[in-house]
Order: structure tokens, then sequence, then C-alpha cells
């Protein structure tokens, strides 16, 4: 059962259909996510980027089921997770959790941290018995550095990092393999983004977890993946190891990305790929590869069809008529 | 140096909470030059934007009040002018963007009506005619495309940052002296923001205004901006132009911000260095420590700077890199 792949998506396609007319016909679907495929290796560290409305996001829930996918497979340690039923996935979502994005939103302002955190012990029945479970949420706190006086406390009266802790250690409870991070730094200032960083790492490590990492951030991203994975309007444009796709990044988009990021150097004058429009809208999208209308090196070829997969070297594919280099 | 334009003297403002008196800006000195960009970096809470918000005199009272200081905008103190006259000077001389482009614009009005707005207020001289080709004129300025169809379209019509484009186009109708652009591009993608960034370079170029750059990456702060000022609870902690403050910073917060960003180098090795931080959290307004804000959270923290000799002032640690440090780095 237990093969060398933790999570294996093949060819998930996620559609919301657009109701319109006097009988809410479907008049249309956004492609939220078309024909994503890629594998994660236990212990490891998958970084998804992109822009907004490129469905990182909606690719992360598919994978929890909070969505449900319109067409593909999700392999979990082997097994398609979208033939299970509701008890089977209840049992699976202990092995598999989510951290959101904005720590303000995402803890209930009316319990207090204990309440919070033994809550999905409650539901799972984990660690019964009074002391039992005191004793699991100090070892949490302790596993996320928090003080051992907050689990009377209240979410206000946490700052924004403090939060994050306690929605990772909220994720923590029921001793994970998989964990979903959904941008859970992008709200944070930046010296307390380092921190969480580290501490994501850190927990990583101990408890041999395995990561898929949402961020719109691709410094962050770089930093804490073992592979990265760009998309643009719904499709996995390109996928590599991470040090690779910074030196090497074969699609045109993954290099713009690359160059639009700021440098916090005054001295080195980027030599910038300024990319020309918007993102399109994913109601309707540019036939052929959805890039080309901004790409400096589309090609009448790229109006025709969407690019298949091209591999490179290793686990590093792109999905590009004219790749750099 | 070029034309002194704007100068902030020793500003204070406070808030009247719940909880009691805060001061959000306290004692910050600024200088701003023609055709200059200074930048204020700053996490939440630092008082950056406050400290714009006081130079455009919208700090609303009675919760809100500039308790002490000086704004001189071309030798005369704002703060002594009357509603009127401020009035004269907001949207006309100094200018203003902000963070978030869906919700400054007004969802019921066309972009072009907004922007003729600006100028029935400030150049009430023009005709119905000349206006038009203005605000026409400067949609095309700031790059929107088929200005003429754009401008009867609603905010709603338009992507983000064709919305911060309209929004720098309404700011800059009235050609003003002062542009403070408030986290301009937080909430952009970066593609985007590349853009925008850009189009604010020419656009000073040409104009020749001076700038006020508010935001809290590094990363935008180096590509903009001519001289930075690091703002720590309310401080300012250190002052510099932008290449000194890069290559030789002095203070431990900016020192501390700067580590705690990954770089792309630090990647390139099998062994990912560990991201240093600063450690700890940003103190409440209401919990300052007396000495320096920083004191709990510095790595050379020593024993002047729990409060015996009071707060650390921003002093000249050499001509024109000013830092406010008892144990600056060396």
């Amino acid at each position: 059962m237990s093969s060398e792949y933790l999570l294996e998506v093949n060819n998930l396609t996620k559609r919301f259909p657009i109701k319109g007319g006097l009988f809410g016909r479907e008049v249309g679907a956004v492609k939220a996510v078309n024909d994503v495929s890629f594998k994660i290796k236990r212990g490891e560290t998958l970084g998804l980027v992109g822009e907004s409305g490129c469905g990182k996001t909606t690719l992360g829930r598919c994978i929890l089921r909070l969505l449900e996918p319109t067409s593909g497979e999700i392999l979990y340690n082997g097994q398609n997770i979208l033939n299970y039923g509701p008890k089977e996935m209840r049992e699976l979502r202990r092995k598999i959790q989510i951290i959101f994005q904005d720590p303000y939103a995402s803890l209930n302002p009316r319990m207090t941290i204990g309440s919070i955190l033994s809550e999905p012990l409650r539901i799972h029945n984990l660690f019964e018995g009074k002391k039992e479970r005191q004793k699991r949420l100090y070892e949490l706190l302790d596993q996320v550095q928090l003080p051992k006086d907050a689990l009377n406390k209240y979410p206000h009266e946490f700052s924004g990092g403090q939060r994050q802790r306690v929605c990772i250690a909220r994720a923590l409870a029921v001793e994970p393999d998989f964990i979903v991070c959904d941008e859970p730094v992008s709200a944070l200032d930046v010296s307390v983004q380092a921190q969480v960083i580290n501490l994501l790492t850190d927990l990583q490590k101990d408890l041999g977890l395995t990561y898929l990492f949402i961020a719109h951030d691709l410094k962050v991203v770089e930093y804490i993946s073992t592979k990265v994975a760009v998309m643009y309007l719904g499709n996995m444009v390109e996928l590599a190891e991470a040090s690779e796709l910074y030196g090497d990044s074969r699609h045109p988009y993954t290099k713009a990305l690359f160059s639009a990021i700021p440098v916090a150097d005054p001295s080195k004058k980027a030599d910038r790929i300024l990319l020309e429009g918007d993102i399109p809208s994913p109601m309707n999208p540019p036939a052929g590869c959805h890039f080309h209308p901004r790409c400096w090196k589309a090609t009448d070829e790229c109006k025709t069809a969407y690019p298949s997969r091209t591999d490179a070297s290793g686990s590093h594919y792109y999905r590009c008529y004219n790749p750099i280099n | 140096m070029s034309e002194l334009i704007l100068e902030v003297k020793d500003l204070v403002v406070d808030f009247r909470t719940d909880r009691g008196k805060i001061t959000a800006v306290n004692g910050v000195n600024l200088e701003v030059y023609k055709g200059r960009t200074l930048g204020i970096v700053g996490e939440s809470g630092s008082g950056k934007s406050v400290t714009a918000l006081s130079v455009m005199g919208l700090i609303q009272k009675p919760t809100g009040n500039v308790s002490g200081g000086e704004i001189v905008y071309r030798g005369e103190n704002l703060l002594d002018k009357s509603v009127d006259d401020m009035r004269h000077i907001r949207g006309n001389k100094i200018a203003m963007i902000f963070q978030e482009p869906m919700t400054s614009l007004n969802p019921v009005f066309t972009v072009g009506n907004q922007i003729i707005e600006v100028l029935e207020l400030h150049q009430s001289h023009l005709s119905k005619t000349e206006m038009v080709d203005k605000a026409v004129d400067m949609l095309k300025l700031v790059g929107i495309p088929s200005p003429e169809q754009r401008f009867k379209e609603y905010p709603h019509q338009l992507s983000g940052g064709m919305r911060q484009r309209v929004m720098i186009a309404i700011a800059l109708a009235c050609e003003p002296d002062i542009l403070i652009a408030d986290e301009p591009t937080t909430a952009l993608d970066v593609t985007i923001q590349a853009q925008i960034l850009d189009l604010m370079n020419k656009l000073q170029k040409e104009l020749g205004m001076g700038i006020i750059f508010i935001t809290h990456d590094l990363g935008v702060v180096a590509e903009t901006c001519d001289d930075v000022a690091v703002m720590y609870c309310g401080r300012i902690v250190e002052r510099a132009d932008v290449h000194t403050l890069f290559k030789d910073p002095k203070h431990p917060y900016t020192i501390g911000l700067m580590d705690s960003i990954p770089s792309f180098d630090s990647t390139q090795d099998e062994h990912k260095a560990r991201l240093r931080t600063i450690e700890g959290m940003v103190p409440s307004l209401f919990e300052l420590p007396s000495g320096c804000s920083f004191q709990d959270r510095c790595p050379r923290v020593i024993d002047e700077c729990r409060g015996a000799k009071g707060v650390p002032v921003l002093s000249n640690y050499k001509a024109d890199h000013k830092v406010s440090c008892f144990n600056p780095s060396h």
C-alpha cells in the first residue's frame, strides 16, 4: 500500500457552471482547473504558484474534496479518494488537513483556543479522557511555540502570527500526514512570515509531514518547496525541482513571473520582462495556449490547440510550443 | 539636491480609543524633494499610513488629533490652513492613491465621471469639453487601451490593474506637486505590479512630482525609491538614500527585515539555510516599553536601551545616514 508517492493527481478538472436565462440553464462554464496532473512524494513539499484566478486554491480544495472535481483521479496512498463514501472520507480527513490564508477569519471568535484545538480531537474520538486530552493540547501548543495559558484565551487576544500558529496546531491535532497550506503566510508581516515558515519546515522534519504549499509569493514558495508547479488560467504550465525552476525555467510565463519580482537590491537592475495586458477572464479564455496574447514568443501554432506536455529532465515538464533555450 | 517641496517636522499624531490614548506617530521628520521618491517602510501599525494621512489633512477629529509638529509645504504650514484652503491643496497640489483600487473607486459613476469630478473641483476654468478631452488624455497617459471607450465604463468593468491605473489618472489629473502612494501595488499580482511600478517611474520622469511611497515590501523599495525611511512603532528608526540603506543597514530592525526575506540565491544550495527571523512580535502601542520600542526583539540590546537613557534619538551616523539606536551594527 505504501507507494513512494503519497498523493497522485491525474487529469483533474473542475468546471463551475455558469447559469443564465429564465430557467437557470447552463450557459457556459469556468474551467477553474483543467487537466492537471502531478505527484507528491512522502515528506516532500509541492509549491503551487500562480496569480489570482489561476485555480490554485480550487485545486487545493478539490484534493480535500471540499469541492467535488468534475473529472480526473486523486490517488491518496494509491487509492482513488473520489470513490470514497462519506464515512471513508471522514476517516481520511484525519489524514489530510488544511491551513487557510486568513487567520482572522478561520478561527471562531467565540471559542477559546482550548476548545478550538480540542474540537478535531472530539470529532475523531482521539485522546479521550480529560487528562489525555489536556496533555495533547499542551503538546500541540508546545509544537507551535505558544504559551500554555493560551488555552483559556480567545482568538482576538492574539496577533496575526500567533493566530496562524493556532491554525497550524488545529491542523496538527489529529496527527495528519498531509497538509494543504493555502497561502498560510500571505496575510502576515515579513518578520512574522519568516517565523511561520521556519515553524512549518521544522514541523515537517519532526513529524514527517507532506505539504501542498499554495502561495503567490514566489520567493516563499521557492524557499519551502522541493518541487514547484506554476499555474496559469487553470492549467499547470510548468513543474520542476525548486532549484531548477528558478535557474532554468522553460515556459515564458514562468520566466516572466520570476522576472517581475522586485529585487531587494538597488544596485541590481532587474532585466525585466514586462508582460502586456491583463490575465484574461477564465470564463472565456483565449483559444489555444491561454497565455499566447501576452506571450512574446507566441506563433500561429499557439493559437490553435493547447500545447501538450513536454518532459525536460527528470520530473521537470512544461507545456509550451516555443520554450526558452 | 533638487528642490525641497515638503517638510514634515516632529509630527505627533494621537488617537483616542476605548482603552485610552495611543500615539500612532511620534516625532517623525521627513523631507520630500521634487522628482524624487521617498519610501516609507514598516510593518502593520508602524504609523506609515497615518503619517501620509496627516500630510493630506485626513486625520479624523475628534478620534484622531495631530498634536504636535509642522507639515511645511512650500514654506507654509499645512496644519494652520483652514478647511477650505486644505480642500484646494488636497487632490490638487498633493494627491494620493490607495491600496485597494476595488474599493476606492465609486461603483455608480463611470471612470470618466470620476476624473472629471477632480477637474471640476480644482480646474473649474476649463469648459466641459476641455474636461472630457483632458480626462481621455489622462487615461491615455496611464496606458489604458481605447481610452474613449473606457471613459464611459464603470469600475466593475475593469480589472484590478486597470482600476489602479484609473486611480493614478485621477490623482495626476491636476498635475500635483506631490503624489502619496499608500501600498499602491499590494493588492495586485506580481506581473501587474511590475506594470504599475514601471508606469509610476515613467510618469515621475515626465511630470517631475515628488512621490511618497508607502510599502512593506523591501523589493519594491529597492526598485522605486531614492530615499528610504524605516518606521517602527510610530518612529523612524533609520533613514538613508536607498543604496546606503541596502548596502550598509545600521539599525538591528532594518537588518532583521532584510534578513527575513527568502532570496533566490539562498535556495541554490542543497542545504537551505534557515530563514533568520526577528524574535517575538510588534508590541502593542498601548504597552510600549520605556526606552527603545524594539528592545524586546533586538539581538543587539544593551542596558541603555531599557529606558534609563530614554528613547534613542534619530541622529547622524554619517552624513545623510540617520539611525536611532544606542548600539547600531558596525
